[in-house]
Formats: structure tokens, C-alpha cells, sequence
């Protein structure tokens, strides 16, 4: 069977929760992706994706209260201690404020070593605000 | 998926009856504040909507607008839809209840159940007369007041019925910015209808429309209890801008995940718990090196998971 | 010809409603309603002023009924107010609910004839956050 030229990683966010309790746990943040291969943790935030080189995976954030706002802040790869890559793009131009322009996808890269998990930190923007921001350090890419 | 987007249409329905107008006595709200609306909370606002297009042109998000309109200081729109029939029966139902009381002392030498009756005619309260032209959702229902208590006298302090949007035109609706309608819903918040448009993003400026919204006035006529409909409209805005999309990862087009080649784990690592906080001090990082970022001969550009523009029911 | 309509007296008896209009999902970002809040009479003709402010100005006199409630800007937000600060010399709202549900109003009656500028805070329940969140500005009823 042919691959997939892309894989969809969505995340589902009970905002109204996740601002209440101040965590994307408890429920607040599931991740799901339609990949060909059996991903591991389904709607958890334990997602483990599985991919392929040159395939193309494409994350957005959906709430599930469905007007309220939530929007991909930054993905950042982790090195093996759980400390984020220096690769990852900061806000080169400061527009934090157009989160909504932003499209997160990129090519899975072929040096990527097999049959281990890429941890990478999904940071969501809630609203603004000191507390509009959460993350969670525990999804991954795993190339098969 | 749809970005839905709301806009709140609140009314003081006492002042708008009482001055003919709704210009003062409406205030709207929508949740587009941090895509810079303007005038929230206010008679005068402005609508922002955030289009984005990908690098062939084409709208890379459908917006849907929902409106919402409530009444200042009726019953919230949160109670049950069916709230004003629910009260009516179990107004009937007490009062039964109580004539039958009356009905079995009745027998008895020198009892005198007037002021049984009166309290049971203040229990069974008035209730609004169907006629051809005012049939609808506030037909023989009864006059509720502020606290939900059915009402006896139409003099009495009433709670007026929602305000309810009957159409909405104008410059956006003509020059074809959005294409508004009025939808069927489950939801318990809006009576089961509620309008709903989509919005072409690709043409930025600044559109007004107007909106027709239908209040009702408790009149009486020839000792009936009528809802007399009036109908008034009020003005707002759309402001549209749109613009590119771009890489979360590059800050431009598409290109390889950003992760370093060591970066790989060693299969025993264990995922760290999550730790869930505010957001983290950053220092500045340098940007992905331009070798790892083709941008031409990269892959097609992926079209996002969007669905068709059919407008969800604004409320889950 | 129709008989013309009677006009009613309605507004004389009526409680002033007082709407607390919240961006739920605003306060809960920011751990404040400061912002986030928009209040509302229906005695704007009465003399009231500030409406759509955190400071919104009641005119009242004594024996008139004053109720709270609350609006969400996101319907699908839990928003309840939780407690009224407030003189009590003054007035001393009541928490009820209306009949058949859960959905809660506050209401009080004016006790004073000298009520001059009466600050009060409103208390909310927002989410399912555990805590309160307190007003930040004071809105009051004025004579």
C-alpha cells in the first residue's frame, strides 16, 4: 500500500477546562492523527505519531468549545535529555498575534533514526493573557 | 474546520419599546476581540474577520458568523427551551389542584371560597391569546415575570420574550462578503433557530449590514392579552482583512521538520510528565538553517484538514 | 378599525435588572475580569450610567427590587455569579433560582432613602475553575 504523502495531527482542546484548571490534563487535550500505521496513545496527549521519510505531518488545534480561540503556539522538537532543539523558529518576527496565519506542517527528514520517539513540546495559546498559554512535552514521532 | 465566530446581539427591550428605536438600546459583543474588533460591548462595533489565503490564492480558512440575540433583563436565555410552557403547565396544575380542594369543602354549610378563588386565579395567571396573525412560539403561552413567576395582571412587572433576528441584508449581503441565513439547531440556547453566514475573506475592506429584529409589545385589546410584534433594525460592521498563511516551522513556505539528528532518544527514556505551565522564558534561537528549509521543489503545499462551509450549530 | 392598544404599566413594578455581560474565556486567560466584563441596567431612562463598563453607575431609590444575573459571551461557558458585596444596610441580595431549574438569579430590595454612591462587588463562579474571581473595578448604585 502506497503511504500516505500526509499524516494529520489534530489536537482537540477543551479550552474552557484547560483555562479553569491551568493543565492540558485531566482530559483537557486529546491528540489524534489518521496516519497509515498504528500510532500509539490515540487521544491522549501521549500521541506517538508514526512516519515515514518525505511524508508530510500537519498539526492544527481545534476547540471543542467551538467558539472559543486556540491556536498552535510554537512545536518544538526535544534533544534525548527533554531539553528543546535549538532548530525550532522563535517568533522571528513577533507576530505571536497572528497565530491564526500559521500552518504547522513539515517533511519528516530522512536522517531521522528508526524505531525511536521524537518527543516534541506542543505549546497551545488560549485567548491572551498570563495564563493563556500551556503546553505538554509527551507527544512524539516515530519513524517506522 | 470552520472557525466559528460569534456575534451577541443584546437588547433593552423595555427602552427600545418605549423609545421606537433600538440605536442606544442595543449592545453588541463579538469574539473576534484579539483579531481587533472594535466597539465591544457597544451599539458601534466592528466585526474584525481574519481571512487567510495559501500561496495559490485560494481561502485557507472558512469563517462562520453566528448571531445571538438576547433581551437585558428578561429570563436568561439559559433556562430550558421550554421554559415558558413548562411554567404554564405547572401553573394549570396547581390551580386544578387547588379548585379540587375548594370543590370538596365546597359542600360543607357556610363555607365561602372566594378567596380560594382569588388565590387560584392569581396561580393560573394570565395567559396570552392565540390569534391568526400573533400564532407562534408565544401563543398561548403565559405571562412570566423577571423571576419566573406566572403572572396575573398584564400590568404587572412582565419579562418581555427574546428579541428574534428576521433577516439580515445590506452592503455585505449585496456586494456577496457573506451569505446569511437562518439555520434549525438542537441547541437549547437560541428557540431552535438561529442565523448563520459565511464569509468570503478575499475581498478586505469594510461592509455594513442590518439586521431586522422583531420584539414583542404586550398589549391589550378588547380585554384580549396580546404580544404585538414591532419590528425596528440596527446597523454594524464587517472589517475583513486577509493574509498569507506561512510555516509555523520556516516562517515561509515548506520545508523538514526541524529536528536536530541527535536528537533521538534512547528507546529506554521515558516520556517526562507533562508539566503543564505558563508560558516558558525563551531565549532567542537561531533560525532554522536555510539548507534545511527547501522551499522550491518542496512537496505540493498541503491544503489544510478544512471542511466545507456548511455552518455548524454555533454551540456544542 | 382595531380598538388602539392599550399601553401597559409595566415598567413602573419591574425589578432594574442588572446583566453582567463576561468573556469567560478572557478571565480565565488572564485570572481576571478586568477586561473581561460588561455591565448593564435597564434604568438607563432612570438615570443610570456607565452601562457597558465595570463601573457601571444604578439608579435606585428605596423599595426599588434590584436583580443581578449574568451573561456569557461564550453560551457554551458556565458562568454564574456566586455572591453580591454589598452594604447590607443598604441591600442584601439574595441568591434564587428560577423555578424548575438550576439557572440563578440574586435579588435585593433598596432598605435606604440615603443611598449618595454605594459601591459593590460582584462575585463569579466562571469554568470549572475552583475559585471565585472577585470584580476588580466597583460598580454602585447611586440615589
Amino acid at each position: 500500500m502506497a503511504q500516505k504523502p500526509q499524516i494529520n495531527i489534530i489536537a482537540v482542546v477543551d479550552v474552557i477546562g484547560a483555562l479553569s484548571g491551568r493543565t492540558l490534563q485531566n482530559g483537557n487535550l486529546c491528540l489524534v492523527d489518521n496516519g497509515d500505521h498504528s500510532s500509539t496513545g490515540q487521544g491522549t496527549t501521549d500521541l506517538c505519531t508514526f512516519v515515514r521519510p518525505g511524508q508530510v505531518v500537519q498539526w492544527s488545534a481545534l476547540a471543542v468549545d467551538l467558539q472559543t480561540p486556540v491556536d498552535i503556539k510554537s512545536i518544538t522538537f526535544l534533544g534525548p535529555d527533554g531539553t528543546p532543539s535549538p532548530l525550532g523558529r522563535r517568533d522571528a518576527n513577533g507576530e505571536s498575534e497572528k497565530l491564526d496565519l500559521e500552518h504547522w506542517a513539515g517533511m519528516v527528514p530522512p536522517f531521522l533514526p528508526p524505531g525511536v520517539p521524537h518527543r516534541y513540546r506542543l505549546e497551545l495559546q488560549m485567548y491572551e493573557g498570563e495564563h493563556s498559554v500551556l503546553h505538554v512535552d509527551t507527544p512524539a514521532l516515530l519513524r517506522v | 474546520m470552520a472557525q466559528q465566530l460569534a456575534i451577541i446581539v443584546l437588547v433593552d427591550i423595555g427602552n427600545a419599546l418605549e423609545t421606537n428605536t433600538l440605536e442606544g438600546n442595543t449592545y453588541l459583543f463579538d469574539n473576534m476581540k484579539l483579531h481587533g474588533s472594535e466597539g465591544q460591548g457597544t451599539g458601534d462595533l466592528v466585526t474584525a474577520i481574519h481571512g487567510a489565503y495559501w500561496r495559490d490564492g485560494s481561502q485557507a480558512t472558512e469563517q462562520v458568523l453566528n448571531w445571538l440575540p438576547y433581551s437585558l433583563g428578561s429570563i436568561p436565555p439559559t433556562v430550558p427551551r421550554s421554559y415558558q410552557s413548562d411554567r404554564a403547565r405547572q401553573s394549570d396544575e396547581q390551580a386544578l389542584a387547588e379548585l379540587e380542594a375548594v370543590t370538596a369543602k365546597a359542600g360543607a354549610p357556610g363555607a365561602d371560597p372566594t378567596p380560594e378563588l382569588d388565590h387560584i386565579r392569581q396561580v393560573a395567571g394570565r395567559r396570552v391569546k392565540t390569534t391568526r396573525r400573533t400564532r407562534g412560539r408565544l401563543s398561548g403561552q403565559k405571562v412570566l415575570d423577571v423571576t419566573g413567576q406566572v403572572v396575573t395582571e398584564a400590568t404587572a412587572a412582565y419579562s418581555y420574550p427574546g428579541p428574534v433576528i428576521t433577516d439580515i441584508y445590506g452592503q455585505a449581503v449585496d456586494e456577496k462578503i457573506m451569505y446569511p441565513a437562518e439555520y434549525g439547531s438542537p441547541d437549547l440556547v437560541t428557540d431552535g433557530w438561529y442565523w448563520s453566514a459565511t464569509v468570503d475573506s478575499s475581498r478586505p475592506g469594510t461592509y455594513a449590514y442590518t439586521m431586522r429584529i422583531q420584539l414583542h409589545k404586550l398589549v391589550q385589546r378588547g380585554g384580549e392579552t396580546l404580544w404585538e410584534p414591532v419590528n425596528l433594525t440596527c446597523e454594524s460592521k464587517l472589517l475583513i482583512t486577509s493574509e498569507p498563511k506561512r510555516n509555523g516551522f520556516t516562517g515561509a513556505g515548506l520545508g523538514w521538520l526541524p529536528i536536530a539528528p541527535q536528537a533521538a532518544q534512547p528507546q529506554t527514556a521515558q516520556p517526562q510528565t507533562a508539566q503543564p505551565q505558563t508560558a516558558q522564558p525563551q531565549t532567542p534561537q537561531p533560525q532554522t538553517p536555510q539548507s534545511a528549509a527547501p522551499q522550491p521543489g518542496a512537496p505540493q503545499f498541503p491544503q489544510s484538514a478544512g471542511q466545507p462551509q456548511a455552518p455548524a450549530t454555533p454551540h456544542s | 378599525m382595531p380598538p388602539k392598544p392599550k399601553r401597559d404599566n409595566g415598567p413602573a413594578k419591574r425589578p432594574i435588572s442588572i446583566t453582567a455581560v463576561v468573556d469567560c474565556v478572557g478571565a480565565l486567560a488572564t485570572g481576571s475580569v478586568h477586561g473581561n466584563l460588561y455591565l448593564y441596567d435597564t434604568n438607563k431612562a432612570g438615570g443610570s450610567t456607565g452601562l457597558g463598563t465595570e463601573e457601571l453607575r444604578t439608579r435606585v431609590r428605596r423599595g426599588d427590587q434590584i436583580l443581578w444575573s449574568v451573561l456569557a459571551l461564550e453560551c457554551e461557558a458556565y458562568t454564574a455569579i456566586d455572591g453580591i458585596l454589598i452594604d447590607p444596610e443598604v441591600c442584601e441580595p439574595v441568591r434564587k433560582v428560577y423555578p424548575g431549574t438550576d439557572v440563578a438569579y440574586w435579588i435585593g430590595t433598596i432598605k435606604t432613602d440615603a443611598v449618595q454612591h454605594v459601591p459593590y462587588q460582584i462575585k463569579f463562579r466562571l469554568g470549572s475553575r475552583d475559585e471565585p474571581i472577585v470584580s476588580t473595578l466597583s460598580p454602585s448604585l447611586v440615589g
